[in-house]
């Protein structure tokens, strides 16, 4: 029995404690290098290179009109012969892809319509700002933006789209403002999250793949057109990029070489020399030592974002598998230690923590605040023959992100039905660490889901997590279109006003389903809801059908190609819209479910059943922001919530997820994808709140919206036990038309506080993976949040704080034991 | 009708149902607390729980004020409610029969129910929702109050409910029960936690405002003949009352011929000061304060002593 009047302070919390005392961490000299490498950039502004862009459109101007996935071999070749090259000091990784310190590249090929407006802004911009010295502000607007004017992938998306869509989509003729109602993403990235099979590099290095290139090439029916026309430009540019990859590496031997000639110091010599010998090796020949792998990963990821804009970062993929082998072996002939794995593996940590995935577009800056990244580290998970994969590097990953306090990489815990308990007991340990990793990710949801879309056993148990909540199988996944994220809070909004919105004025935007004052059922109301709701799915889906046909023609990526199966198998780049045998995994996104879900129940209940409220009166409400009604808003938040384990909140939710379900599986089929339902906002819930005004949930109006299959801010009261059910309630489970569902639970250090603490996450984290919930990730918070919690009640009703005894929602204390709780935790933590 | 029927409908008053309980006793639980209370400690955590009857909450912090707000202006059958000229209504607690009128229109929910009546069904669905986080965690159902037994054959109705349904059972008393409910009860338990407050009876009355005989006797007979049931008895240390060295080694003693049962006290809090408020009454406590330490020493003497033996 722990007690309060004598509490411990979590890891976290220790550490912060020990920072603004002036002492030293407590882990820095068991990671002192990755310490050091650290304190040269923590907290810097990111700064923009130019020169991924320039090279990329030099190589541009010289190419053209030659088969384009040959264009974006060259383009890297270039960049690969002349980017600067960089071996930062105490690094025992080579290569990062622009200048030291954080920095962010750019991808002209996807915005240069407006890159040169935008660049100049960027140092002003509010969430996320750059730096961006004058030459290069000078060379991308005189020789980069040019060329790509009228060029881009986005203005002929925007010139493509027919009006009733363009409306729902786009602010301006122009398309740079987004209308946040259904929104394309495919213009701010070149792909959706995508993982490497990165184990084919480790195992087979480049010089393999470019053999093989070569022996196809030898093999083509010298007579057929089609060989020629399409299989022989894949193929030499398989042969390209990896010249381009290898000679890129050698440049950086080369480097070390340099280096170390001019270094005094024989510590520092030896690691450079080595690391040149490394380099000389890998990524051309497979990787012979653990340093060598992890060294042969970094070059291929690092390679990959000069290549494209993977959305939100490349992802890593199942790193505690593919170096395995490399880490097992070294430590059985005594060239390795635990500490020195984890020192390389820290290396490559501060390494991604360098980049910055730097979004040009309004839309997409939005979509990310805060240098968003999701480059998941995939641990755990099962065996390709369905056994348990977790091993000591695993183990290692986690103990990582306990003891070197950087938010690099996001790591991602796969969880199945028999994990063992040390696995889910350290996973528990790391989560209450407080920094919110890892998140899980759950095997029994994902694996049936992708056996039944089309994939083998084997294939969906090998699943590396990709991104904030996806799932990748590296040879057979095929899509790589960003999906629309649609703001189903709009359509209720639509609902209510006959197909108009309040931000967008009287000109009607979706259908004119009837004044809702007429409306004397339930049951017209929710017709009417539905009829708004297919009308965006079916925009959505048209968006997605011109995006998927139009991506092809500007997009290209030769060394993600190389290293997949199918694209290798039938000589196609990995953008052909549809590649013989490949998965296309596609998603809509729905964002503002639980504003809605509550919305409606709101609705129901007071309107049609309980008859308190008039549809007349919540329409003024709502027009007004609820301005001298807040008695009617507090009567609607008393309404059954989405997130309580309520059935009748639940019920709806699940109704509304039956009609994209439904509507999913009749359409997907004309798009030849699959284009499911997936519930994971990044942090779009905010800029779509912002055209959506009051809802009938008494939210404000233009505040963010739900996020996720997260219930709405505060609104959750019943504990992290019946938001689980909700989730699990509220799934049409019938259906294979379903994508990821990202869910968030807060917790206080106090609760999860002592081994008892522990035991009971980990027992959580059990009846999740049973639950078949497809994600989870916890943050354990603290005095901050209190704080914050006192300002904004509100917005933290459903914040649970450990006090004597029992657990209590923390807006349900007075202001005196709010301060009483606060004083207490600041008197033991700071 | 089957045999289990007449359980399913027994009802009684609930006040509240707490899911993700986990300090309650082994792993997640929902706890289900029910009113009515036999003693009256001073430093009640919950003023709630301990009359018999649903009563009606004010909470003035959460009003919007008559000045915005008149949802309740009218709604009183008895005038109980008076109306200030802004602010929070006043409810005079002599005419207010907690009928629930105004509770039931208020819209920011400042007039609340503390309490309502429920059939051990409807009690054992709201548990059972819980039920895959019970099976990994081996948490279950915990009965509490108030003392659960004021309400006898609700509280076994639930108990027995629950053990059909295979969901685990552990249960709080204050101990001054009927013996018969209370044997009935612990054989259908795998926990009990058992209040022991002070040794001396003159004390014990004085203040909980009852004597400590039936307790005491109660927890001895219960220690004899269920020797298998785990129990944990525990001492929550008030301030003034039974925080001195003498007054732990008095109930020590006590426990000493019963090595199996645990110990444990609990540092005297302020949280339910505010619900004395909303139900318009006041703190007998006061402002008095636990000293940490005196309680830190106090907890090591005890498991010293315990673990000594």
């Amino acid at each position: 029995m722990t007690l309060d009047c004598c509490e411990t302070l979590s890891p976290h919390e220790q550490r912060i404690k020990d920072r603004i005392d002036g002492k030293e961490d407590r882990f820095r000299q068991s990671h002192s290098r990755a310490f050091t490498i650290l304190d040269e950039f923590e907290a810097s502004r990111p700064s923009i290179d130019v020169e991924r862009a320039l090279y990329f459109t030099q190589s541009f101007k010289e190419t053209e009109g030659q088969p384009l996935v040959l264009r974006w071999a060259k383009a890297l070749q270039h960049i690969a012969a002349n980017i600067t090259v960089y071996i930062d000091d105490h690094q025992l990784l080579a290569g990062r892809v622009g200048k030291p310190g954080r920095y962010g590249i750019l991808y002209p090929e996807l915005d240069g319509d407006f890159l040169d407006q935008a660049v100049a802004e960027l140092p002003h911009r509010v969430g996320a700002p750059f730096g961006i010295t004058a030459d290069e502000v000078q060379i991308v607007v005189e020789e980069i933006a040019p060329y790509w004017k009228g060029k881009t992938y986005h203005e002929a998306l925007n010139a493509a789209l027919p009006p009733d869509i363009h409306k729902l989509t786009y602010d301006d003729p122009e398309g740079l403002i987004s209308r946040f109602i259904v929104n394309e993403t495919s213009s701010f990235r070149s792909s959706i999250q995508w993982v490497h099979d990165y184990e084919k590099v480790l195992t087979r290095g480049f010089g393999d793949i470019r053999h093989e290139a070569e022996a196809r090439l030898a093999a083509l029916d010298p007579l057929s057109p089609r060989d020629e026309v399409e299989k022989k430009p894949f193929l030499q540019a398989v042969v390209i990029i990896a010249d381009a990859i290898v000679h890129w590496a050698q440049r950086h031997a080369a480097l070390a070489r340099e280096q170390a000639l001019a270094e005094s110091d024989p510590q520092r010599r030896k690691e450079l020399l080595e690391l040149a010998e490394i380099c000389e090796w890998v990524p051309e020949r497979p990787a012979r030592s653990f340093q060598e792998a992890v060294q042969s990963q970094w070059f291929t990821q690092m390679f990959s974002r000069l290549e494209q804009k993977t959305g939100t970062i490349i992802s890593n993929g199942r790193m505690d598998q593919y170096l395995y082998p490399y880490f097992k072996a070294d430590i059985e002939r005594g060239v390795l230690t635990e500490d020195r794995a984890l020192e390389l593996i820290e290396c490559m940590w501060v390494g991604l923590a360098q980049f910055v995935d730097l979004y040009i577009s309004p839309a997409g800056g939005a979509f990310n605040e805060g240098y968003a990244h999701w480059e998941a580290v995939t641990i755990g998970g099962q065996t390709r023959d369905g056994r348990d994969a977790t091993n000591e590097l695993s183990y290692l990953f986690l103990k990582s992100k306990r003891e070197f306090p950087l938010h690099y990489p996001d790591l991602a815990a796969r969880i199945h039905s028999r994990s063992p308990q040390r696995f889910l007991w350290e996973v528990a340990e790391t989560i209450k660490e407080g920094s919110g990793f890892p998140k899980l990710i759950n095997d029994e949801e994902v694996v049936p889901l992708y056996v039944s879309k089309g994939a083998t056993f084997e294939e969906a148990y090998d699943y590396a997590v990709s991104g904030c909540s996806e799932a990748r199988m590296p040879n057979r996944d095929t899509y790589t279109s960003g999906g629309a994220y649609v703001n189903f809070a709009a359509a209720l909004e639509m609902t209510l006003f006959n197909g108009r919105m309040l931000k967008y004025g009287d000109r009607p935007l979706g259908l004119e389903t009837g004044d809702p004052a007429t409306f004397e059922t339930w049951e017209e109301l929710w017709e009417a809801y539905k009829r708004q709701q297919l009308l965006f799915c079916k925009a959505a889906f048209t968006q997605q059908h011109i995006v998927c046909a139009l991506r092809a023609r500007h997009f290209a990526q030769p060394m993600g190609s190389a290293l997949h199966d199918l694209c290798m198998k039938h000589c196609l780049d990995l953008h052909t819209p549809q590649i013989p045998d490949g998965i296309n995994l596609g998603y809509f996104e729905c964002i503002g479910f639980g504003t809605v879900v509550d919305s409606l129940a709101a609705i129901k209940k007071l309107v049609f059943e309980d008859k308190k409220v008039s549809t007349t009166e919540l329409i003024e409400a709502l027009k007004t922001d609820f301005e001298g009604r807040e008695p009617l808003r507090r009567l609607l938040r008393s309404a059954p919530c989405y997130g309580n384990n309520d059935p009748y909140a639940d019920r709806i939710a699940l109704d509304i997820d039956r009609v994209f379900v439904d509507y999913a599986r009749k359409y997907s089929r004309e798009l030849g994808i699959h284009n499911d339902i997936r519930y994971v906002p990044f942090t779009s819930h905010v800029p779509f709140g912002k055209v959506v005004s009051a809802t009938p949930n008494g939210r404000k109006a233009f505040t963010p919206l739900s996020d996720g299959s997260s219930a709405s801010h505060g609104a959750d009261v019943n504990g992290p036990t019946a938001i689980l059910l909700s989730n699990y309630e509220t799934k049409n489970h019938g259906f294979r038309e379903r994508a990821a569902r990202l869910l968030n639970i807060k917790f206080t250090p106090k609760c999860l506080e002592g081994t008892e603490g522990t035991r009971k996450l980990v027992s959580l984290i059990r009846t999740f993976c049973d639950l078949k919930l497809w994600h989870v990730q916890f943050n354990v918070v603290n005095r901050e949040t209190l704080l914050a919690a006192q300002r904004e009640p509100e917005k933290y009703r459903s914040l649970i704080v450990r006090i004597a005894g029992y657990s209590a929602y923390f807006v349900d204390l007075s202001p005196d034991l709010q301060n009483d709780l606060i004083a207490r935790t600041a008197h033991d933590t700071l | 009708m089957d045999m289990d029927q007449p359980d399913r409908e027994e009802s009684g008053v609930v006040f509240n149902i707490q899911r993700y309980s986990v300090h309650d006793g082994q792993g997640i639980r929902t706890v289900v607390f029910l009113k009515g209370c036999p003693l009256r400690c001073r430093w009640c955590s919950n003023p709630e729980s301990q009359g018999p009857h649903p009563e009606l909450a004010r909470n003035a912090g959460r009003c919007l004020g008559v000045e915005i707000c008149d949802y309740c202006k009218e709604i009183c059958a008895n005038g109980a409610l008076g109306l200030p000229e802004a602010g929070a209504p006043v409810v005079d607690r002599g005419i207010c029969r907690d009928c629930m009128a105004c509770a039931a229109t208020c819209p920011a929910q400042a007039m609340q129910p503390y309490g309502s009546v429920r059939t051990a069904r409807q009690v054992l669905d709201a548990v059972e929702k819980d039920s895959p986080f019970y099976s990994r965690s081996e948490g279950g159902m915990t009965l509490s109050g108030g003392e659960p037994l004021t309400q006898p054959a609700f509280a076994l109705a639930l108990l027995r409910e629950a053990a059909r349904r295979h969901v685990d059972c552990a249960m709080e008393t204050c101990g001054h029960v009927s013996w018969t409910a209370l044997s009935r009860a612990c054989g259908l338990l795998r926990e009990l936690f058992f209040d022991l407050k002070v040794m001396d009876p003159v004390k014990h009355k004085e203040q909980t405002g009852v004597d400590n005989r039936l307790i005491t006797d109660n927890l001895r007979r219960l220690l004899t003949e269920f020797p298998r049931l785990a129990v944990r008895v525990r001492t929550p240390v008030i301030p003034g009352v039974n925080d001195s060295r003498d007054d732990i080694a008095a109930i020590l003693d006590f426990i000493r011929p019963f090595p199996h049962v645990t110990y444990e006290l609990l540092p005297y809090h302020r949280l339910g000061a505010q619900k004395y408020a909303f139900l318009d009454r006041d703190f007998p406590m006061g402002d008095a304060r636990l000293d940490n330490r005196k309680f830190e020493e106090l907890r090591n003497f005890a498991a010293g002593n315990r673990q000594a033996e």
